[in-house]
């Protein structure tokens, strides 16, 4: 199934990186906040979930059953997991490479969480140092462009890998004459 | 390069190289499918060994295999293998054909030892297809032959009076193997479809479960990760010497061809993600603000790291 | 004193622990009027849209919307009503619509946009829909609006 840019579901491409842009810049108001539970710590809330109190309404925001974003806020951190449309064996598998690729690298990546959030393929972990040393609206940026660039790697490797079979399999054949 | 090569470049490189200029040497090597070599000089360094250790050498030795070698290399084939090994041929080089057509003949042969070797079943396959073909009947001649070459896999080969069957049993160890693998075999089956290659042998692919040719087989592995692939040989592609001789050739190698085109896609697969990463830290980077990246020194003049 | 002295949950003793109905104020009516409310504004609600007058079926359902532990049929009673209206209604006529409810009704309408995205299953929601409802209502309440839903305990 190749997926062309545009697809029936494209005209919700938009309005969905749009929900999600939205929804993320409102949660990125986050502030310095020591741990309540132990003194002297200080750590993502949304990660450590102490207390009920610091953590804000998780959201979600989706397209359709496969495609989905899940927003957890909190008082210093943020944590945005994404499913990621796999329609086939073969996308699964290149999405599921492509994520594992990522997140073995996450030091690098500084925002992206080492394992996905139940559930979902990637997490990342924004805290309140993040927003301190970058800019929000360029880390809102980086999240919406690597939706866009994992739909479209996916399927450009899709196609890549069957025009390789197609070539492969006529060499072989035409050799037999 | 797309199409694997049926003959040993080593073997090929070195006897050029020694039956011009003699000096000792004893080298190992190895080919696909686990198949070992040792070229070396035991007794004087005009004396060339070549030995090669094939681990299906017992069932190609009932499919005729020794006769094939016998006819093709002559008084070059040792009678007896050297300890460990299959096969031995012996080449002295005071004795072999001057510089030449006739020497590059001799060593293209030696660097095809090899798919000789494997060659036996199918030449028996072929020769009894034809004779069922024109009315004969020679015997066991619609036998299952089983070559099992490498550690789970296994080739099969069957005559028909209109065909030769050749079943791959191959061993897919990875899950993304076995997804790209089945991408490529679908390819294949689907490829006749195209005016071109409507003469070329059929194939078929299925994943688990054997075909019916070879139910009958004993010691099939059940597992997920084993996949069959069928190939349905035409008589006009083994009816002519030199055409048998090509198709033989290139069957050999479909499962090695297989495997390293699966293994070329990964790694093309792997170095486009390490771009799109390297293009994801750009576009982070971009965030960082002047704050982060400039350098804080103390004043001693060492710098601060940041993490 | 039994043996299990370290299995109890201290926690549940101590007098300053924060419990979750301490952050927001409960509704003050009861489970069962909540249900007859909700029920009451689904035929409210169809009526009005038969009439096609939508921005009173809208005003309808998103005023006194019910909230908080307990009334979970009333909310998915609510959530259906609300789905009702979103999908009869054309994608021109909204950003009129939207300027026309106040402000509060904003907040409880992002709410439930929300709560519709992240019900599984197709079924009734479109994803288009609420994504492009989602889309004008943030044009015409702002960021704010967002921020409140994240912070509001009366979740939907």
């Amino acid at each position: 199934m190749v997926r062309p840019y545009l697809d029936c579901n494209s005209h919700a491409l938009r309005p969905y990186l749009a929900a999600v842009r939205s929804t993320l810049t409102a949660a990125l108001t986050l502030e310095n906040f020591a741990s309540q539970v132990v003194e002297r710590h200080n750590k993502p809330e949304v990660e450590a979930q102490s207390s009920r109190e610091v953590l804000l309404n998780p959201l979600v925001i989706s397209r359709n059953e496969n495609e989905r974003v899940l927003i957890e806020p909190s008082v210093n951190s943020v944590r945005l997991s994404i499913k990621i449309k796999q329609a086939d064996e073969i996308e699964r598998a290149l999405c599921a490479k492509f994520m594992r690729f990522m997140m073995v690298r996450a030091e690098n990546f500084i925002v992206l969480r080492r394992k996905p959030v139940p559930g979902y393929d990637i997490s990342f972990l924004i805290t309140n140092s993040h927003t301190e040393t970058m800019l929000k609206h360029k880390i809102v940026d980086f999240i919406i462009q690597f939706m866009e660039d994992v739909d479209r790697e996916i399927s450009e490797m899709k196609l890549s890998l069957n025009a390789r079979a197609r070539v492969v399999a006529e060499t072989y054949l035409t050799v037999f004459g | 390069m797309i199409l694997l090569e049926s003959h040993n470049t080593i073997i090929q490189t070195v006897l050029a190289e020694k039956f011009s200029k003699p000096s000792s040497l004893d080298e190992h090597f190895v080919d696909y499918d686990g198949v070992r070599f040792r070229l070396s000089t035991p007794e004087r360094k005009t004396l060339l060994r070549l030995s090669m250790n094939i681990r299906c050498w017992d069932q190609l030795a009932q499919y005729g295999a020794q006769q094939i070698l016998e006819r093709e290399y002559g008084t070059y084939l040792l009678p007896e293998a050297e300890p460990e090994y299959s096969v031995t041929l012996e080449f002295d080089t005071e004795k072999v054909p001057a510089e030449g057509a006739a020497r590059d003949a001799l060593i293209k042969s030696a660097a095809l030892l090899k798919r000789i070797a494997l060659g036996a079943p199918f030449e028996l396959a072929f020769k009894n297809a034809l004779a069922l073909e024109s009315g004969g009947s020679p015997p066991n001649a619609t036998e299952l032959m089983q070559i099992h070459y490498r550690d789970e896999e296994a080739i099969f080969v069957q005559a028909a009076s209109d065909r030769v069957t050749v079943v791959f049993s191959t061993v897919f160890r990875e899950e993304a193997d076995r997804i790209f693998g089945k991408v490529f075999l679908q390819e294949f089956v689907d490829a006749r479809r195209q005016p071109s290659i409507q003469t070329a042998p059929q194939v078929l692919f299925t994943a688990k479960e054997p075909p019916l040719e070879i139910r009958s087989a004993a010691g099939l592995k059940n597992s997920d990760d084993i996949g069959y692939v069928t190939f349905v040989i035409f008589p006009r592609h083994y009816n002519k010497p030199d055409v048998q001789n090509s198709t033989i050739s290139h069957i050999q190698l479909f499962r090695s061809y297989l495997h390293y085109h699966i293994k070329c896609s990964k790694a093309y697969m792997r170095s486009r993600m390490r771009h799109r990463v390297a293009e994801f830290q750009k576009v982070l980077n971009r965030a960082k603000t002047e704050v982060a990246t400039t350098e804080r020194k103390t004043a001693s003049g060492r710098t601060l790291v940041t993490r | 004193m039994s043996a299990n002295f370290r299995k109890i949950d201290i926690d549940q003793y101590d007098e300053d622990t924060l419990l979750e109905t301490e952050l927001y104020d409960l509704d003050p009516r009861d489970p069962a009027t909540v249900l007859a409310d909700s029920k009451q504004k689904q035929s409210a609600v169809r009526s009005a849209l038969a009439k096609g007058d939508i921005g009173s079926a809208l005003v309808t359902v998103l005023d006194g919307a019910p909230y908080g532990p307990n009334v979970e049929e009333a909310k998915a009673l609510t959530l259906q009503t609300l789905l009702l209206i979103l999908n009869s209604t054309k994608s021109t006529d909204v950003p009129a619509l939207l300027r026309a409810l106040p402000a509060e009704a904003h907040d409880t309408l992002m709410k439930y946009l929300y709560k519709g995205m992240a019900m599984p299953g197709t079924g009734e929601v479109s994803g288009s829909v609420l994504l492009s409802w989602h889309e004008k209502l943030t044009e015409v309440a702002g960021t704010g609006c967002i921020v409140r839903v994240m912070t509001d305990r009366r979740t939907v």
